[in-house]
């Protein structure tokens, strides 16, 4: 290339310089990279409750997730790109989740199906965690009770174009600190901004002494 | 409740529990299903509970449960019982103070009582005397929270929401996984003495030490041998949710396999004891997502009881066909993930179309593909949608094509056949014994099915078989169910043929809400809709047990009603829970490749054991 520079007049060296021999493509890393990685999306199915049937629903012929790259459900962390955490999660099994989410290798993302997963949804009691994004980083929320397999194969498209922004030079969101590894994902002050009772969620009543905010009280409550 | 007087309960065995033990009977009083119910001493409950278990014929122990009714009152320890000679009820009450709440366990009695009891310490407190692993089951073994389902623990926790995640986390998996917690032994705490090593996956076991085993096992005495531990789960794509199996193994051999469950508890219990009564058919689809149609209408049947209320003859088919529809969703799943799971992949698919088929019928019924909520107390969400029975009606002809097809594929496999016979026996006495249910049971040769022996929703006049195994081995299980699917349609053609006309809700104010039309246009209907909608359904002070055979077996709902909107006790006798608890029985003896098949036969779904 350099020799034939030297000798060619301008007019030829503009032919060459844009002429392309066959079988080459000119791209940037970037979207090679994002492309390789959005085609062969590894999920590592943790589910739970219900919307762990809808996600194998997901899997089997009718909708079959194969279709978008995800032939290969990973069934070991440390070989998976997605969580994809369906169905509800209580306090006990949390830790398991949270070491899952620490074996898997970056790049990596999380979805979160359902309306428990995301929220605590019904469940807002004892036992459950009031939304995994205390736990883990959340990329994508499907809403349903449980969602359906459309609604889980958008958010896996919705990944996708999430990692089409990515770029390999950026790797502020893709740090870890081993140190985190195993802690809540948010600190306690945003857990209790969170976890809060909201909306629909079960209201107390005077027979668990907090204060009633329903207006139906138990005849056995009544204090003479 | 109305309390009635000791001895006007005209039956024999009450008689003579009453003749016998004198004081200690302390009353008996009759439920909303005319159930005889006996309050006993609790210092000498272990006594009455084996002389009936003994002399009475009451070998089936249902449920153990707690009743807390708040204000200090004394815990209530209840025990269902079932006699299958003579197909009756008995429910057994023993009250322990609320502040050092202590009963005898009857695990010497009836095996089964081992998980109930120790639900029973879990949420409530009371500890068992001589329960042999008297632990923490759906809870962490580390929760400091309180028991949940006392009426003074509120129902989010002592906690806030931070310092429970706090603690959760930090709850390390090596505490959770620790070989202290692996070593105990099921049947009796023997083997306290046992080294356990604290860094090694092996705990130090010598051949002497062993449970008398096979022949080969006897001749190795001399040598030094060392049983493994493996773990299993909580997440592992084999265990059908979040489960976890520790098993010790000697080569091959399983000598003692721990379920540990409640890694999906959610506190239905709990939480529907703040939800009005129709609230909570949302929940109970929630707990079997399998088959939630089955869910939604035993809990309205159950409480139609206490209300002493009879729905219409539409609504009792439209039910019927929903519940055997369920059965058989339930079972394709059952089919699919086992043979997964053994290794066959294909009746995965094929099991999953014919689903998809019948999700197609819950979509254009309830619009939901799985959390149904399809009933309602004295009725149906709704009438189904015109076209619908046909579209059933077609189902039921078609669908004997794929069963026949994934029946094909592995009847007579011998792959099939050589993982599944033989594998995982269980005798009729020892299933009764430990509490297995549903398909499982009659695997094993005992014809019990709640359709036969307490029908309801008319049951009791449908032409169909109760399919029963000969060896109670995995093929046996497999076969009971493939049959079952079969008299489902049966039932299916049989109900289709009698779908009467006629409204399908009740045609009482209190209890349903009437149509707009009344709402709109006339004052009556207002304030019926206003008082249901504002007050909520009233529901009279008593107590329930009501049954259904759900696809998995016996689901129970024990309910009690004070006379207000709400629950005070809202107890959900799963059969997964009670199944559960019987695969240590199974598997003890076997290879570890047959826990997989063994697990997966036996038909579990997380949602319902942890509840």
């Amino acid at each position: 290339m350099a020799n034939r520079e030297k000798s060619n007049v301008g007019a030829e060296r503009r032919h060459v310089e844009t002429e392309i021999p066959r079988n080459w493509i000119v791209t940037r890393l970037d979207d090679l990279i994002s492309w390789a990685r959005r085609g062969s999306l590894w999920p590592m199915p943790f589910g739970t409750a219900c919307c762990a049937i809808e996600m194998m629903a997901t899997a089997a012929s009718k909708y079959d997730m194969a279709r978008y790259g995800m032939e290969r459900l990973a069934y070991t962390p440390r070989q998976a790109d997605v969580l994809i955490v369906a169905g509800r999660v209580p306090y006990k099994i949390a830790p398991v989740m949270r070491r899952i989410w620490d074996q898997m290798p970056q790049p990596k993302w999380c979805i979160s199906m359902g309306a428990c997963a995301s929220t605590g949804g019904v469940f807002d009691n004892y036992t459950m965690v009031q939304g995994i994004d205390t736990v883990v980083p959340v990329d994508v929320y499907v809403p349903g009770c449980p969602p359906r397999p459309e609604g889980l194969l958008y958010a896996l498209l919705m990944i996708q174009e999430k990692i089409k922004g990515e770029s390999i030079a950026d790797l502020r969101s893709r740090e870890e600190d081993p140190e985190r590894a195993g802690k809540p994902h948010l600190p306690a002050e945003e857990v209790e901004l969170i976890a809060g009772p909201f909306g629909n969620s079960t209201f107390q009543n005077r027979v668990s002494g907090l204060e009633s905010s329903s207006p139906i009280l138990r005849p056995g409550d009544r204090k003479e | 409740m109305k309390r009635v007087a000791v001895g006007t309960v005209e039956r024999a065995d009450i008689k003579e529990l009453r003749t016998r033990f004198g004081d200690a009977i302390r009353g008996v009083e009759l439920d909303a299903a005319r159930d005889p119910v006996v309050y006993i001493d609790a210092s000498r409950s272990v006594e009455i509970l084996s002389y009936l278990r003994g002399s009475q014929g009451y070998d089936m122990l249902k449920d153990v449960t707690g009743l807390d009714l708040g204000g200090g009152r004394p815990i209530q320890v209840v025990y269902q019982l079932w006699s299958t000679e003579q197909a009756r009820p008995l429910r057994i009450k023993a009250e322990v103070p609320a502040d050092r709440p202590k009963l005898g366990s009857v695990f010497g009695v009836w095996r089964a009582s081992n998980w109930l009891e120790r639900e029973v310490y879990d949420m409530f407190g009371v500890s068992f005397e001589g329960h042999p692993d008297l632990r923490r089951i759906l809870m962490p073994e580390n929760y400091e929270e309180g028991y949940p389902l006392r009426k003074d623990f509120p129902l989010r926790g002592r906690f806030t929401r931070a310092e429970q995640t706090r603690r959760a986390l930090a709850m390390g998996l090596e505490d959770v996984y620790s070989l202290q917690e692996l070593a105990v032994v099921e049947g009796g705490a023997g083997d306290g003495g046992r080294a356990v090593e604290a860094e090694a996956d092996l705990s130090g076991v010598t051949a002497g030490a062993v449970k008398p085993g096979s022949a080969e096992q006897q001749e190795m005495a001399g040598l030094a041998t060392r049983h493994m531990i493996l773990n299993i789960g909580p997440q592992h794509p084999a265990t059908h949710g979040v489960l976890r199996l520790v098993v010790e193994l000697d080569g091959e051999t399983i000598v003692k396999c721990t379920p540990h469950i409640g890694y999906l508890h959610s506190g239905f219990e709990k939480l529907g004891e703040y939800r009005e009564w129709n609230q909570n058919i949302p929940l109970t689809d929630r707990m079997d997502y399998l088959a939630p149609m089955m869910y939604n209408i035993g809990y309205a049947l159950a409480v139609e009881k206490l209300l002493g209320l009879e729905v219409t003859p539409r609504c009792k088919v439209i039910r019927l066909i929903c519940c055997e529809l369920n059965r058989i969703l339930s079972h394709l799943i059952w089919i699919g993930t086992t043979a997964l799971d053994i290794g066959a992949f294909t009746p995965f698919l094929y099991t999953f179309q014919e689903r998809e088929r019948i999700y197609n019928l819950h979509e254009a019924y309830a619009g939901a593909r799985m959390t149904t909520s399809v009933s309602r107390i004295g009725g149906m969400m709704a009438d189904v949608p015109p076209g619908w029975l046909d579209a059933v009606r077609d189902f039921v002809e078609t669908f004997p094509q794929t069963l026949l097809e994934t029946e094909r594929l592995l009847t007579e496999n011998s792959i099939w056949i050589g993982r599944t016979q033989g594998v995982g026996v269980i005798g009729p006495e020892d299933a009764i014994n430990v509490g297995a249910c549903g398909p499982n049971l009659r695997a094993s040769g005992v014809p019990y099915d709640v359709r036969r022996e307490r029908p309801y929703l008319d049951y009791e006049t449908y032409d169909f078989d109760i399919p029963v195994g000969r060896y109670g081995d995995t093929y046996d299980r497999y076969l009971v169910r493939m049959e079952e699917m079969r008299q489902s349609l049966r039932i299916l053609e049989q109900a289709l043929e009698r779908v009467p006309d006629g409204p399908i809700n009740v045609d009482d104010p209190r209890v349903i809400l009437p149509p707009k039309s009344q709402v709109m246009n006339s004052i009556d209907g207002m304030i019926a809709h206003f008082k249901l909608v504002m007050e909520g359904l009233k529901v009279p002070a008593g107590e329930v047990w009501y049954s259904i055979e759900s696809s998995k077996g016996e689901l129970g709902f024990y309910l009690v009603a004070d006379g207000g909107p709400k629950p005070v006790r809202c107890r959900y006798r799963t059969p997964s829970f009670i199944n559960m608890s019987t695969l240590p029985y199974l598997v003890e003896g076997e290879l570890i490749a047959d826990i997989i098949a063994v697990n997966a036969s036996i038909d579990i779904v997380l949602g319902e054991i942890d509840r």
